[in-house]
Order: C-alpha cells, then sequence, then structure tokens
C-alpha cells in the first residue's frame, strides 16, 4: 500500500543546535494529523534519538518518515561510519560517545534501546565504512 | 469553535495592523485581517507578549477595579505572594496588608498559608504523575502545554492552586459566619493576564468563586500612599516557604525537590518542554515551569523588575522563621478535586478530526508551502509562510493575501 504523506529531513553531523529539529517538524505534523498523544510520545522519543545518533556518531544522513493509514514508517539512514558490532552496540548503557557529548547529557547509552522499546517494529542494519540504517514501525492504534 | 475568555484582548480602534505583536506571540496566535490585529482564542495562552510589545496599546488585559469591590458585603483580598517584593525592602508585608484594609478590603488572606498547603498536595501528586512531573501554578504554561504539547498532558501535576485553596477558606468562613455567597466579594490581587483568564474559569465552581482580579500595578499607586518603611527584625505572621513561590526556582526549594529544574521565561518554556518531549529530561522529578522572566515576580501587571523583586523578597524571607505546618489537608482536597479533566480538545493543531480530511489538508499545505519565499514577510497577515500556509490549507487565508505570488512570483509555476 502506498503512504499517504512521507516526509524527508536531511540530518547534519555535529550540529547540536538544530539536532532534534526533524523530531520537532513530524511531532507538528502528528499532531495535526491528529494523532492520538500517547503515541505522538512514542514517535517523538524514538524519532529524537535516531536524529541525534545521527547528529553524534555519523558523517550525516537523513530521516524519512511515511504515513500511512494506521502506522508510521520512519528511517533514519547516514553514510557511515557504521557500527562494528550491533549486537554490543544495542546493550544498555553502551556508549562510544565523547566526553564533550557526555557532557551535554548524551551518550548514556539508552538511545537504540529506547528507539526499540518505543517502536511496534524495529529493524537495524549496518555496514562499517558504508552505512547504518534503522527502520522502524509505529501503530497508530 | 468554543468560545472562551481571555483576559488577553485588543481594542481595534489602537491597532494600526503594524504585524509586531504577530511577529511576537510564542505561539502564532495573532493574525492581521483587514489591516487589524485578530487574537485566535482557542490558541491564546494570555502570556501577554503582545502587550508588551504593541507600541500603540492596542493590546489590553481585561481585569477589575476597586470599584468592583464596593458591590460586595464582605470584601476579602487575596494578594499575590509577589505583591510583598514591590514595595522596597524595608517595608514589611504587615505594613503593606493594612495598606490594603485602608483601601477598603475588609480581610486581607494570608495566601503564603495556602502556598504551604499547595506544597503538600504538590508532593503527594509527584509520584502519581509521568515523570518528569511539571508545575502547574502557571496558567499560560498549563494552557501551553494542552494546546501545544497534549501528550505531556500526563506530566502535569494536579496540584491545588494557592489561589483556589484560599478561595475555598474564605469561603467557608465567612458562610459559616451567615454570610450569603452571593454577598462575599473575593478579589485575587494579580501579577499577570494569565490568572485573570483562570480566574474566569476556575469560578465556575461557586464553592471556589472568585469575583475579580486586580492588576498589582493598578492598586500600586493608592497603595503608595499608605506605605511607611518599618523593617522589623522578626516577622513572624507570614511563612517564608509559601513566600518563596513568587520567584523562579522557589517552589522547588519550599517543597524541598532536590532533583529538579526552574524553568523561566516562555521561550525557555517552550525549549524545555520539547526536550521534555523528546524524552531527554525523563531522570528529573519536578520541572518548575513559569512563564515570565524569574517566576511571577515578572508578572506583567508589576511594577519592580523582577530581579530586584526577588533580592527583596530574599531579604524579607532573612527575617522570618515561620512556616505553617501542615499536616492534614484532606478536607480541602476532598472539596477542591480539581475535578478539570484536562480536555485533550484543548489540542488545537489538529486540522480535522477525520483523518483523511487531515491528510488532504496537509497535503494542500505542503504544496502552498513550496510556492512560498520562505522570508516571512508578514505582509499576508500570518506570522510567517509556514503558518500562512497551515491557514491557506484550513480556509483561514487566501492565496490571494500573498504579496510575493502575486507580483509575480506565480509566473514561475509551471
Ligand atoms: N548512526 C550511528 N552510526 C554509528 N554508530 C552508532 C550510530 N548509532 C549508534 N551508534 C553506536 O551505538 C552506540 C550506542 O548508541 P545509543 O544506544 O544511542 O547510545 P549513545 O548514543 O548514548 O552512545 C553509540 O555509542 C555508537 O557507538
Ligand atoms: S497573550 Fe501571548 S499567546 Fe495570547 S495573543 Fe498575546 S502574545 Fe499571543
Ligand atoms: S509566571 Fe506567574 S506571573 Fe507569569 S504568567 Fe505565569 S502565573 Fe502569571
Ligand atoms: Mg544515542
Amino acid at each position: 500500500m502506498e503512504e499517504l504523506l512521507s516526509v524527508k529531513y536531511d540530518i547534519v553531523s555535529g550540529d547540536f543546535i538544530r539536532g532534534g529539529e526533524a523530531s520537532s517538524n513530524l511531532k507538528k505534523l502528528l499532531n495535526q494529523l491528529g494523532i492520538r498523544s500517547d503515541i505522538v510520545k512514542r514517535i517523538c522519543v524514538a524519532c529524537y534519538e535516531a536524529e541525534m545518533n545521527i547528529v553524534i556518531h555519523s558523517v550525516g544522513g537523513y530521516i524519512e518518515a511515511k504515513i500511512y493509514n494506521d502506522k508510521i514508517e520512519i528511517t533514519a539512514y547516514d553514510y557511515g561510519p557504521g557500527i562494528p558490532n550491533i549486537e554490543l552496540a544495542m546493550q544498555e548503557g553502551y556508549s562510544t560517545a565523547s566526553d564533550v557529548a557526555r557532557e551535554m547529557g548524551f551518550g548514556g547509552g539508552m538511545g537504540l534501546p529506547n528507539i526499540k522499546r518505543s517502536s511496534d517494529e524495529f529493524y537495524i542494519k549496518s555496514e562499517v565504512g558504508k552505512f547504518t540504517e534503522i527502520k522502524i514501525i509505529i501503530y497508530f492504534n | 469553535m468554543k468560545q472562551l475568555f481571555h483576559s488577553v484582548s485588543l481594542i481595534s480602534e489602537k491597532c494600526i495592523g503594524c504585524t509586531k505583536c504577530l511577529m511576537n506571540c510564542p505561539v502564532e496566535a495573532i493574525r492581521v485581517k483587514n489591516g487589524k490585529a485578530v487574537i485566535y482564542n482557542e490558541k491564546c495562552i494570555d502570556c501577554g507578549e503582545c502587550i508588551k510589545v504593541c507600541p500603540y496599546g492596542a493590546h489590553i488585559s481585561i481585569k477589575n477595579s476597586m470599584d468592583d469591590i464596593q458591590r460586595y458585603k464582605k470584601k476579602i483580598a487575596i494578594p499575590s505572594v509577589t505583591l510583598y517584593s514591590q514595595f522596597g525592602k524595608n517595608v514589611e508585608p504587615d505594613v503593606i496588608n493594612e495598606g490594603l484594609l485602608k483601601l477598603g478590603f475588609d480581610e486581607v488572606f494570608d495566601i503564603t498559608f495556602s502556598c504551604d498547603i499547595a506544597s503538600e498536595t504538590l508532593k503527594k501528586d509527584l509520584e502519581r504523575v509521568e515523570k518528569p512531573a511539571i508545575s502547574t501554578l502557571c496558567p499560560t504554561v498549563v494552557r501551553l502545554v494542552e494546546t501545544e504539547y497534549p501528550s505531556l498532558v500526563g506530566h502535569l501535576v494536579k496540584m491545588l492552586t494557592p489561589i483556589e485553596i484560599s478561595a475555598l477558606i474564605i469561603r467557608e468562613k465567612y458562610q459559616g459566619m451567615g454570610y450569603k455567597n452571593e454577598d462575599i466579594g473575593i478579589f485575587f490581587l494579580t501579577p499577570c493576564p494569565s490568572w485573570v483568564t483562570k480566574i474566569s474559569e476556575i469560578s465556575k465552581n461557586e464553592n471556589i468563586r472568585i469575583n475579580g482580579a486586580i492588576p498589582i500595578s493598578d492598586i500600586y499607586p493608592k497603595l503608595l500612599k499608605h506605605i511607611k518603611a518599618k523593617e522589623e527584625d522578626k516577622i513572624n505572621h507570614i511563612s517564608r516557604t509559601g513566600l518563596m513561590w513568587a520567584y523562579s526556582g522557589g517552589q522547588c526549594r519550599a517543597i524541598g525537590i532536590e532533583n529538579s529544574i526552574a524553568v523561566d521565561g516562555i521561550k525557555n518554556v517552550i525549549k524545555v518542554l520539547s526536550d521534555v518531549e523528546n524524552g531527554r529530561l525523563d531522570d528529573i522529578d519536578y520541572i518548575e515551569v513559569m512563564a515570565c522572566s524569574n517566576g511571577c515576580v515578572g508578572g506583567l501587571l508589576l511594577v519592580e523588575n523582577p530581579y530586584n523583586a526577588e533580592r527583596i523578597t530574599r531579604h524579607i524571607n532573612s527575617k522570618i522563621d515561620f512556616t505553617y505546618q501542615i499536616h492534614d489537608f484532606s478536607d480541602i482536597e476532598s472539596k477542591l478535586v480539581s475535578d478539570e479533566e484536562i480536555d485533550e480538545q484543548k489540542d488545537n493543531q489538529k486540522f480535522s478530526t477525520n483523518f483523511e480530511n487531515a491528510v488532504k489538508m496537509i497535503k494542500i499545505m505542503n504544496k502552498v508551502i513550496n510556492m512560498l519565499p520562505g522570508t516571512d514577510c508578514g505582509l499576508c497577515g500570518s506570522p510567517s509562510c509556514k503558518a500562512f500556509a497551515e491557514d491557506v490549507a484550513k480556509g483561514l487565508a487566501s492565496l490571494k493575501d500573498c504579496k510575493f505570488l502575486n507580483e509575480g512570483g506565480l509566473k514561475g509555476e509551471g
């Protein structure tokens, strides 16, 4: 089935000031659509964490959200450096974030686990030196 | 849409359509239509920014005056705690209260008592809401959450506000003395338009009816005549913890919540609420959120600047070693259970109750956005190109209103 709406936001590596804008914009769109607020909150959390991972850990990428009748599908894609050990990265508390990022309250190692917890379906693919792609689906009811 | 009362409103005759307010409203509640500003009531959060920026005095706050108290047999004032920070550090609260009696009130209620009760109800409620708990003392913040951050409604504490608690105690007392409810006139001396609006809402419940709100800036000159500096070494008729509610961070201190933050100023509030929504602040217990700079001492209807007002409050506080010991507030609580079910209908972002319609409108909006220059010139009467596109999609504005499109911008369209 084809999506009803789709939006795409470019995410710039290292831009902490604008980091979070994609999830803010997506939130506004979901509120305009009248999506239930507890679901908006889950989408917000997942999208924000994925967005910040691109800002902090990657060379840059994008977030694309496709809205269907009954669900939203979010793809967070970046152009590397990739995750060498996905199983390890998925562990709560595991982080390779720099001290600076940690100082700012990032790098708690809870991002990926929280994305997974917030979503109904969660897929992650990565190839070192090439890309990381997270795909999540959250149903509207 | 339901017509809501708002204290902040516009005198059309004074408005010249300059767009200053349009650009400064933090929630984009203002449009200029036919050369005059219009406030969309369902969006307005009564923050008062438009009153501050309007060079022509066209934005005003509807309020009560001292004349209004004459209608009642018993006239009781509930002063905001901020009142005591307005007359310099050598004027003690008692002197100010005596001044109010001379102005015609029969009683000045000690709101710090209600603040101490509110603190207890707040402590209890912290456990019951989603973390981080968000304060509800500032009506502008509550309205902002309801209208723009509906997903955070579950974080709002259901604390009873000191103003409501005071009204309940006063009504019960005078009714017990044999006065009819309609003879009891209770007036809040307010630091902001936001509370004027809130009072009109809570007064639907006749047990806590407040008959009006008088701006502190309005009674200030009259009160000043009755005020003499009189510094005491000790003050013990007012609560130290209660008085702290006046400035940003005071609530957190009064209640003793360590793992908390205090946020003040509407722009900062918006930033922090977004962070909460993104799940960044889940490990914080309590967020004290106030729309004005430095909390209520930054209220629009006060005289002293917010920072000096805090200093004065702290100075007075240093002489008080008294706090009401509240052990049991179940009686008040049972009568004041905030039956105001926070209704998500206040969420005004939704384009349509029908999902498919909303999708259609968003498609129109996106199409319009792509046609616009993105300069946010405001000449169309909407605060930004994005807001204009939204207005067009909602049928509130027409493409004809855009100066850019009508001066050749359309040529490029295939
Ligand atoms: N997009 C990404 N590109 C490269 N590495 C990533 C990416 N996302 C996550 N990682 C790696 O996975 C680890 C865990 O991620 P996460 O759970 O979000 O915690 P945090 O971001 O706090 O470090 C990160 O420290 C990083 O090493
Ligand atoms: S009071 Fe605040 S929210 Fe209401 S119209 Fe004025 S600036 Fe906007
Ligand atoms: S911070 Fe205080 S003074 Fe300012 S709007 Fe809110 S309640 Fe009113
Ligand atoms: Mg992360």
